[in-house]
């Protein structure tokens, strides 16, 4: 079935065959657009650089569960040191953490479900900083709706803080006794506060079985109950005919003498060179891997990098600084138990106001605090700066006593504004286990957010006040970050100041689509993913719906 | 856990180290009488390997005498390597099933949810909505 025009093979012994579209990255975004597209008819193929992990390969339903943070599953890919991990190098303030493998950063996220607001595509217009988006709020809305239900999600809707949405596909996980206590001091406060969503079957649906709060979201749940693309999408996209290549790192993208792309070279786990020929390719290695592949792809025609004639591939990257405050209480709450997502969030402080010293704003949520280890490096980092007595010694077992089971989490996670010195380069010296150089990682955080962040935390103390805690755990910026990596290759009308248009097509090569969370324009304050895939599934439809106007490779 | 293992000179070593870290008190035992040394440090060494390495020439530097010293330097001068010993004490130490017991955590096991019943907080979401603005328009 010849979905575009023209059909063009390379004389290349080790080539693939020509596919109509390659995907990088079988992630949030590139697993939605393989489950589109195959449905749709296409011949896809995703290359991703790590492997299928699964339930046999998670060490949640073992003694050790907590031990899994410290090495195979530690969400640091510096740490984590993993086959498929490409090192992470340079000054940032706050260092990106990712996964990869099928699912990618879905792998390992805490499934929270979070649509941005209405105003996060706006910002120019409304506060005077950073860039409007050139879509909006509506462009998303039917997205939203999809992707949530492939996702299998479970909530609440009718948050008067949200534009009204489509029904959530399974009613919200209970609050249980910590989103009660926290909730509780909300509403003494009056302040704005929602059951939490999350991609987490409360019960089963799809390919996903019912919650059993085992609590270990983050290092891969063993009933199947969190939602990640292994299951809520590969399935489809397989059965559909989409090839997924595991072990395959990209190392290149091509051009002809037009500046179409032709595909990608790739090499596989016996570091053995590919070529795989595609008509169209969709960038969906996350905003980190894609301005690397970006930068990587550097020719004669694009010395700066691969549609970078803006400058601003690798530039704008943002975050979400993230504080805690943890809240411990009089009584049991058996806070150990999960899900690890949100129980409950508040979006009170997440707009502009014009009291602050600040624009924009912060989202919270409520979460669960794992067992007696986390407990312990909870209670010792916030006593970091109190000395070896404070956590040590006879002190140490205060944190089992006083903390454990008997506490939560507020998470505060600042909306960034995209500065062009926060910016993902190719290291000179360092490279993958391929050869391939590491990717460099400069970011500092702003006055703007430390002031957000400060003002946000000491409003959290204030909400635990009212909770009734007996004490708060207070920590700074987090030094490695939660996973969301955004704005590195911008969306917007201007070819000058944005790398990919309204419909995520590389201003500068009309064959070369991003798809990850690198078109964000600005960050909002809202978990990222529910955006990424509702983009994706935007854009992949616009590409089905255009095909016959779709330029391909000479 | 790969390699021959700790010797039995690094796992007094460790005993000794992990008691300044962790000593009794609370009425929770010290570390070294729950044999974080001993089985744990295995399970903790088979869950975290990569720090074996580190630990055990950790434990072959530590001095015969003036072993708080020692511990207190590493946390004041050699955060890297403090983090080492104080995460493998740690996390060996509550993988003792006896601690376990004591502080009354029964590992993340499986516990079903129950959604059949109407939730508990609808009166103070009712007061959520009443009282909020609506979100912010945007044309």
């Amino acid at each position: 079935m010849a979905i575009f025009s023209k059909v063009y093979y390379f004389n290349m012994v080790t080539q693939g065959h020509q596919s109509h579209v390659l995907i990088i990255g079988a992630g949030a975004s590139g697993s939605v657009a393989a489950a589109r597209l195959a449905a749709a008819g296409f011949d896809v193929v995703c290359l991703e650089q790590g492997d299928w992990v699964g339930p046999a390969d998670y060490m949640s339903a073992q003694p050790e569960a907590e031990l899994a943070w410290i090495e195979r599953w530690n969400p640091d890919p510096n740490a984590r040191r993993g086959l498929a991990d490409y090192p992470l190098t340079g000054n940032a303030d706050v260092r990106p953490v990712m996964y990869n493998g099928v699912g990618g950063g879905l792998v390992q996220w805490a499934a929270m479900w979070q649509p941005m607001l209405a105003s996060d595509f706006r910002v120019h217009t409304l506060d005077g900083i950073a860039d409007d988006w050139p879509i909006g709020w509506g462009d998303l809305a039917e997205c939203y709706a999809q992707v949530a239900r492939d996702m299998s999600v479970s909530g609440l809707g009718g948050d008067p803080a949200m534009p009204e949405m489509d029904p959530y596909p399974n009613p919200p996980i209970p609050i249980g006794k910590i989103g009660r206590v926290a909730a509780e001091g909300m509403d003494r406060l009056g302040w704005h506060w929602w059951p939490g969503a999350n991609a987490i079957a409360s019960r089963r649906h799809g390919n996903l079985q019912a919650c059993q709060r085992r609590g270990t979201c983050m290092t891969g749940c063993p009933e199947n109950a969190k939602a990640t693309p292994s299951l809520t999408h590969w399935p489809s996209a397989q059965a559909a005919g989409a090839r997924l290549v595991t072990g395959a790192r990209v190392a290149g993208i091509p051009v002809d003498e037009r500046g179409r792309v032709r595909g990608a070279i790739y090499l596989d786990r016996d570091g053995v060179e590919h070529f795989q020929p595609a008509q169209v390719v969709m960038l969906a290695a996350n905003a980190v891997g894609t301005a690397r592949l970006l930068l990587l792809s550097a020719s004669s025609r694009f010395p700066d990098g691969l549609a970078n004639s803006s400058g601003l591939v690798g530039r704008r990257l943002m975050q979400h600084p993230y504080r805690t405050v943890t809240v411990v209480c009089e009584d049991p709450l058996d806070s150990w138990q999960g899900p690890w997502g949100q129980v409950i969030y508040s979006l009170e402080f997440a707009e502009t106001h014009p009291d602050r010293d600040f624009v924009r704003g912060a989202k919270w949520m409520v979460m669960p605090h794992g067992g007696p280890m986390f407990a312990a490096a909870e209670y010792q980092e916030a006593h970091r700066h109190d000395g070896f007595e404070a956590v040590w010694g006879a002190n140490f077992h205060r944190a089992a006593d006083e903390v454990f089971g008997r506490a939560f989490t507020w998470g505060i996670q600042a909306e960034d504004l995209p500065e062009d010195d926060n910016r993902v380069t190719l290291d000179p010296t360092m490279c993958d286990s391929s050869g391939l150089p590491a990717a460099h990682v400069e970011y500092r955080v702003s006055e703007n957010t430390r002031r957000m962040l400060d003002f946000n935390v000491a409003r959290a103390v204030e909400a635990a006040e009212a909770s009734g805690a007996v004490s708060t755990l207070v920590r700074d910026v987090w030094p490695t970050g939660i996973g969301h990596v955004l704005g590195t290759t911008r969306m917007g009308n201007d070819p000058q100041t944005s790398v990919v248009d309204r419909w995520c097509r590389a201003h500068d090569v009309p064959n070369l689509y991003v798809i990850d969370g690198g078109v964000f324009v600005t960050g909002g304050s809202a978990n990222p993913t529910a955006t990424i895939m509702a983009n994706a599934l935007r854009v992949t439809d616009h590409l089905i719906e255009a095909r016959a106007s779709q330029e391909i490779p000479a | 856990m790969s390699g021959s293992g700790p010797t039995p000179a690094q796992r007094l070593t460790l005993d000794r180290l992990a008691d300044v870290l962790v000593p009794e008190g609370r009425n929770m035992p010290a570390a070294s009488a729950v044999g974080v040394s001993e089985g744990l440090l295995d399970r903790f060494l088979d869950a975290a390997p990569a720090l074996a390495g580190p630990l055990l020439s950790l434990l072959d530097e530590a001095p015969a005498e003036g072993l708080e010293a020692f511990v207190r330097h590493l946390a004041s001068q050699r955060h890297g390597d403090f983090g080492v010993l104080s995460t493998t004490v740690v996390g060996a130490y509550f993988l003792s099933a006896e601690v376990r017991r004591l502080i009354g955590y029964p590992g993340q096991q499986p516990n079903p949810l129950s959604v059949a019943s109407e939730p508990d907080y609808l009166d103070m979401l009712e007061r959520v909505y009443e009282r909020h603005p609506g979100y912010r328009e945007c044309s």
